[in-house]
């Protein structure tokens, strides 16, 4: 299959990486309060298993297999005419944005990927908005003015 | 070019019982899980009063503040009653103006007229006059016409008609407004209405005596009752049906040169303006109670409608019309064709994943109704039957054709709709293909059109790979094949 060429940026995965542990850490407290709740009330032997189980399970898969595969995925191009995106973990959703139905584009950046140097591409139709996540910020930036520009080249009506 | 004025003093009126009909959720609550205690009853009744009264004012009040006037090309409004407000709206920025009759405008000659605005920014998309004199209101919708065409010859050479030509393209029918009546779903609401209503007359009527002389007259025999319970559905049934008559009364369609005019109802009197060049797809919808009498209904998705009001996203243009009748009805009056096509159907090993997606839905109830009623449980079986014919029906009505520049959509939730577009309002495409779907290469389609401030999709499901990328090649712009 003849998929979009561009990757996103390698650093995407530090960044999906650290907001998986953030909510790993979370759901750990709570297993945690499962585990002492039950050594308290004394409760059957497999609630804390479980507790555990989750957490850990929780881990591996936010924190390590899922921002890969997403990683490994996630594919965009601009072209003149278009822009084409393919993203998903267990579904595969390719996108295609004519750029005659592109209304404005957006770059912004939140406190994790500004460490990273990064910048994520929102790009607004008058309907729908398709997000770039985490490119490098020169190449986001160079992207909102190249997709800006032809944007207005393909003025349109509704 | 002219002064202020002010609106009839019966829009004062109609503040006062838009207020109230918010307020009537409050009060039906408080009467429904009010206290019973009889000292209560006083401070409610006084505190309803004082509530009325003070909603009376503020409409007043309202009324005494809102002034407006046509100046400088722009209609001007003043209001507010803590908070003064301007609103300034320049004539070419106004879409169309739409003129509604209320049962309290009628005996005085009045209109209540609503502007619509090309405006961006949702919530102000459009502005409303409540009650004004006929008169007035044509000499605003000349005034702002004339200001518009002197502006469209300046700019253009081309000459604009000064007399806008208006054909009429549909009128309904007495036999299709009875049908249309008939098979509302009106009936389910009203008969809901009236369940709740009576459920909460247990203080007036006394039900523990009324079920002894019902014991007796269930001895006596289940006739009477099962007689009266027909003529209660009867009666439930008549309501709606007068209601849904009453509202779609001398609905007609009117097209001029750049805009449909719907208008409908017989007390309340509506109207409502689409432009042309709004219009982002048709859909024909078949409700399963239609389906049978080949009748269907027929809306228009369009970028007008705001954020607070949604009435002008999707306007009903034919309410119901025999499907075959359609294209023959619209011609190409709408920039959009509906015709009847064969569709392009799903491949029949989709038909499994349909089914178990059915059953999926149903095994949590299947499962919580055995674990409460044991096994009595098991006789929500039967849900699995339907869901079964459901996912039969989902499977068979699922469909998609591509006519030159316009992608058209079948598929059913609960009822079957048809959706035509044209590519250039297709805001966007998405192709999904699911690790099940990609074992017996299969696909699902998205096309996301514009409706209102949001987004309406048709998606088909479960569609063979190579159409799904077909339809994919079909939306690209660029020359290259994606695939």
């Amino acid at each position: 299959m003849n998929e979009p060429q561009k990757r996103i940026s390698d650093k995407a995965l530090s960044v999906w990486r650290m907001t998986g542990a953030f909510s790993s850490v979370i759901v750990a407290i709570m297993a945690g309060g499962v585990i002492s709740l039950s050594s308290i009330f004394s409760w059957p032997v497999w609630i804390p298993i479980a507790g555990i189980v989750v957490a850990i399970l929780h881990v591996y898969l936010y924190v390590y297999l899922f921002p890969l595969l997403r990683w490994k995925r996630w594919r965009y191009e601009v072209r003149e005419q278009e822009i084409e995106l393919q993203q998903g973990i267990f579904v595969v959703k390719r996108t295609l944005v004519p750029m005659i139905r592109v209304q404005h584009v957006d770059t912004r950046q939140g406190p994790l990927l500004k460490k990273y140097g990064l910048a994520t591409v929102d790009v607004s139709t008058a309907a729908t908005v398709h997000e770039i996540p985490a490119l490098p910020m020169e190449e986001a930036e160079e992207l909102r003015l190249f997709i800006s520009r032809l944007a207005r080249v393909a003025d349109e009506d509704v | 070019m002219s002064n202020s004025k002010r609106l009839h003093p019966i829009s004062a009126v109609t503040n006062f019982f838009k207020q109230l009909k918010e307020l009537i959720v409050p009060f039906v609550a408080f009467f429904v899980f009010g206290t019973r205690a009889s000292e209560g009853d006083l401070w409610f009744f006084g505190g309803s009063i004082a509530v009325v009264l003070v909603v009376l004012g503020i409409g007043v009040l309202n009324w005494l503040r809102f002034s407006y006037r046509l100046e400088e090309g722009e209609l001007r409004m003043e209001y507010g009653l803590l908070v003064r407000k301007k609103r300034y709206i320049p004539f070419d920025r106004i879409q169309s103006l739409d003129f509604s009759e209320g049962i309290l405008h009628r005996p005085f000659g009045l209109v209540k007229v609503k502007v619509e605005t090309a405006g961006s920014s949702g919530a102000d998309a459009e502005a409303v006059l409540t009650a004004i004199t006929k008169e007035e209101a044509n000499w605003i919708k000349e005034t702002i016409a004339q200001a518009k065409n002197t502006l469209a010859e300046e700019t253009m050479d081309t000459k604009v008609e000064d007399i806008v030509e208006e054909n009429v393209i549909y009128k309904i029918s007495f036999k299709e407004l009875l049908l249309l009546a008939t098979t509302s779903g009106g009936v389910g609401v009203v008969l809901s209405a009236l369940v709740a209503f009576l459920s909460q007359l247990d203080d007036f009527i006394p039900y523990e005596s009324a079920y002894r002389e019902v014991e007796k007259m269930i001895s006596n025999g289940v006739v009477i009752i099962a007689v009266l319970v027909f003529l209660g559905f009867l009666f439930a049934w008549m309501v709606a049906l007068i209601g849904t008559m009453v509202k779609y009364a001398q609905f007609t369609v009117k097209k001029t040169e750049r805009e449909i005019i719907i208008s409908r109802g017989l007390l309340e009197k509506r109207q409502i303006t689409i432009p042309l060049n709004r219009i982002q797809a048709v859909r024909i919808s078949e409700n399963i109670l239609r389906q049978p009498f080949g009748l269907c209904s027929v809306h228009i998705i369009s970028a007008g409608g705001s954020v607070r009001n949604t009435e002008g996203s999707k306007v009903m243009l034919l309410p119901a019309v025999k499907r075959v009748e359609v294209a023959t009805i619209l011609g190409d009056h709408l920039p959009i064709s509906t015709p009847v096509l064969p569709f392009n159907k799903l491949p029949k090993r989709a038909f499994p994943r349909y089914l178990i997606r059915g059953s999926l839905m149903v095994v949590p109830v299947f499962i919580a109704a055995v674990a409460i009623f044991k096994l009595w449980g098991l006789l929500s079986i039967v849900l699995f039957l339907f869901s079964g014919i459901w996912s039969y029906l989902k499977y068979k009505d699922a469909g998609w054709s591509i006519e030159g520049q316009q992608l058209n959509i079948q598929y059913r939730s609960l009822i079957k709709n048809t959706l035509f577009m044209k590519k250039h309002n297709v805001q966007s495409l998405d192709y999904k293909e699911s690790i099940f779907q990609k074992r017996k290469n299969l696909a699902s389609m998205t096309s996301l059109i514009k409706s209102g401030m949001g987004a309406v999709g048709g998606t088909i499901v479960d569609i063979e790979k190579e159409e799904a990328k077909e339809i994919y090649q079909w939306y690209s712009y660029s020359r290259k094949a994606p695939f």
